[in-house]
């Protein structure tokens, strides 16, 4: 389980009056996504509450009273767009961890077969992310006979979209292999070189 | 039943025309049309030497590959294409590239290796620009062989295993529209992570398994019909059989329509329909009217109450179905002349 580290407090609080620090922790589903944010959150490290794309999934489902059709994932896209952008500005001092980043936009746009759109292109250069975390998926399919649901391979490939639409936009992402979300969070933190949670509580 | 299991275990290899499709009656009858309509393949993945060959290629540069030094079997494979913003587009494809091989060479399963096989194709720890020869000296020393060890006997193994991983990732994007979700043992429940990306694809396979129940329903009619054909049976057993092939066809084209509105720009109504079976010639106005009167999930009383009045349809309908054969359409085996 993770613990507040005093060390990882005081080099947080050293660094909210500085310039801000935004890491991405992203991946497709399936990959351990929500723990993490989880422990992130117990850990007293500033994170985003929830990936905005879920309630504006919901309100557009809810309008539609039917599923999403090509044509209304444009709108979809782009409101959730709007949303990453808001949370990426307003956040001015300090280290932030997001649930997912504006770059996730292509892995959606790539996943339905369309081209990614100006407003995305240009969100993406102007707002740019210190490090990009990818979380590999939790469910390791060593023998493709054992993906048995069309959803399994789904998720699969929505994965490698998100990770190739980071490429795309010129990140370099470190991939965090499947472990507990403690686990994989002290990772994180070592690589940012900050204190790892789980020490010193 | 075949075909879905014919279509569903293609893999990365070129699958084979369905057997239903290729024995269909309507190439009995010898129209073309059908043949024309054969569902689209996925795209036959290169066999692994050459994939493993468009690497090899690839070291004596390192990363990243610029167009004119991709190979065309890398370029194409399933998981590259689907990656490119603009597939038609080498530029794009390249970029694919280079993204799928960082993201893998990141990646690298063997854990001893890794650093030695990212250092072997330009990444770090390796540095810009720097030569083959660097790049082997610092993979051999990353992995503790002496140079020549490496570059004879474990070179080859990394390249081979990237290979692998590159074939196993395009098997991952094996295009499957046409292809009935595979069934398993339920071994527990399967909770839905409450992510956008989860419910769409969820969403997905629900679409799907609606699509195809409805395809295979509408297919066991088509056979009861050409059973009870073959069977001689009376009129009025044949009629019954037929009004319920066409109520279940229809249904069967209503969902289509919104499965492919839904989700795929790439396949046609038609192409999905034909899966069913072989039905009479149709007017589109014709077929309009057949799915118009399915369409909501109608039972079968309502399809029929909806199209009362439409005799010159129901004509076309079950005379189409229930006429035999013209005689020296096929030869004593069946087969087309």
């Amino acid at each position: 389980m993770t613990t507040t580290n005093p060390d990882l407090t005081a080099a947080l609080d050293a660094a909210s009056t500085a310039d801000p620090r935004r890491y991405v922790i992203t991946g497709g589903p399936s990959s351990g996504k929500d723990d993490l944010i989880e422990a992130v959150h117990a850990a007293g490290i500033p994170c985003m509450t929830e990936e905005p794309g879920r309630e504006i999934y919901r309100k557009h489902r809810e309008r539609l009273g039917r599923h999403l059709r090509r044509e209304d994932r444009r709108e979809y896209s782009l409101e959730v767009l709007e949303a990453f952008i808001a949370e990426y500005t307003g956040h001015k001092h300090g280290i932030r961890f997001y649930n997912r980043g504006i770059p996730d936009g292509f892995g959606w746009e790539g996943f339905f077969g369309l081209r990614p759109t100006p407003q995305l292109e240009e969100a993406t250069r102007l707002y740019r992310y210190d490090t990009v975390f990818v979380l590999d998926p939790l469910d390791t399919f060593e023998d493709p006979d054992d993906i048995v649901w069309a959803k399994d391979r789904e998720i699969r490939r929505v994965h490698e979209l998100i990770v190739q639409g980071y490429y795309d936009t010129g990140y370099e992402p470190v991939f965090v292999a499947p472990d507990s979300a403690a686990a994989r969070l002290d990772l994180i933190c070592a690589n940012l070189r900050l204190p790892k949670p789980s020490r010193g509580a | 039943m075949g075909v879905v299991v014919a279509v569903a275990e293609v893999g990365p290899s070129r699958p084979a025309v369905p057997d239903a499709i290729r024995h269909a009656p309507d190439q009995r009858l010898g129209f073309s049309w059908a043949c024309a309509s054969l569902p689209s393949v996925p795209r036959k993945s290169p066999v692994a030497g050459e994939v493993a060959a468009g690497l090899r290629r690839l070291i004596k540069e390192g990363l990243p590959v610029t167009p004119s030094r991709a190979d065309a079997a890398l370029l194409e494979l399933r998981g590259i294409v689907a990656r490119a913003v603009d597939p038609a587009d080498d530029a794009s494809l390249t970029a694919a590239l280079n993204g799928t091989l960082r993201g893998l060479l990141a990646r690298f399963p063997d854990v001893r290796y890794a650093s030695a096989a990212r250092a072997l194709f330009g990444l770090p720890p390796a540095g810009p620009g720097q030569n083959l020869t660097v790049r082997r000296d610092l993979a051999a020393a990353e992995a503790g062989h002496e140079v020549h060890h490496f570059r004879k006997r474990v070179e080859p193994k990394l390249v081979e295993r990237l290979a692998w991983e590159l074939l196993a990732d395009a098997d991952r994007f094996t295009r499957t529209p046409m292809i009935a979700p595979r069934l398993a043992s339920a071994s527990g429940r399967q909770p839905i992570l409450a992510d956008p990306f989860a419910w769409e694809v969820t969403e997905h396979e629900e679409q799907l398994s609606k699509l195809w129940s409805a395809l295979y329903a509408a297919r066991a009619e088509l056979l009861a019909v050409e059973r009870l054909v073959s069977l001689r049976a009376s009129r009025i057993e044949l009629t019954h059989a037929a009004v319920t092939a066409a109520w279940r066809w229809a249904a069967a084209r209503a969902e289509a329509i919104s499965y492919t509105s839904a989700y795929t720009q790439e396949m046609a109504v038609d192409q999905l329909i034909t899966l069913a079976g072989w039905i009479p010639v149709l007017t589109e106005a014709q077929a309009s009217r057949l799915t118009e009167a399915a369409v909501g999930g109608a039972h079968r009383e309502q399809f029929v109450h909806a199209l009362h009045n439409e005799t010159g349809l129901g004509d076309a309908w079950i005379d189409g179905l229930l006429n035999p054969l013209p005689i020296g359409t096929s030869d004593e085996n069946g087969q087309p002349q």
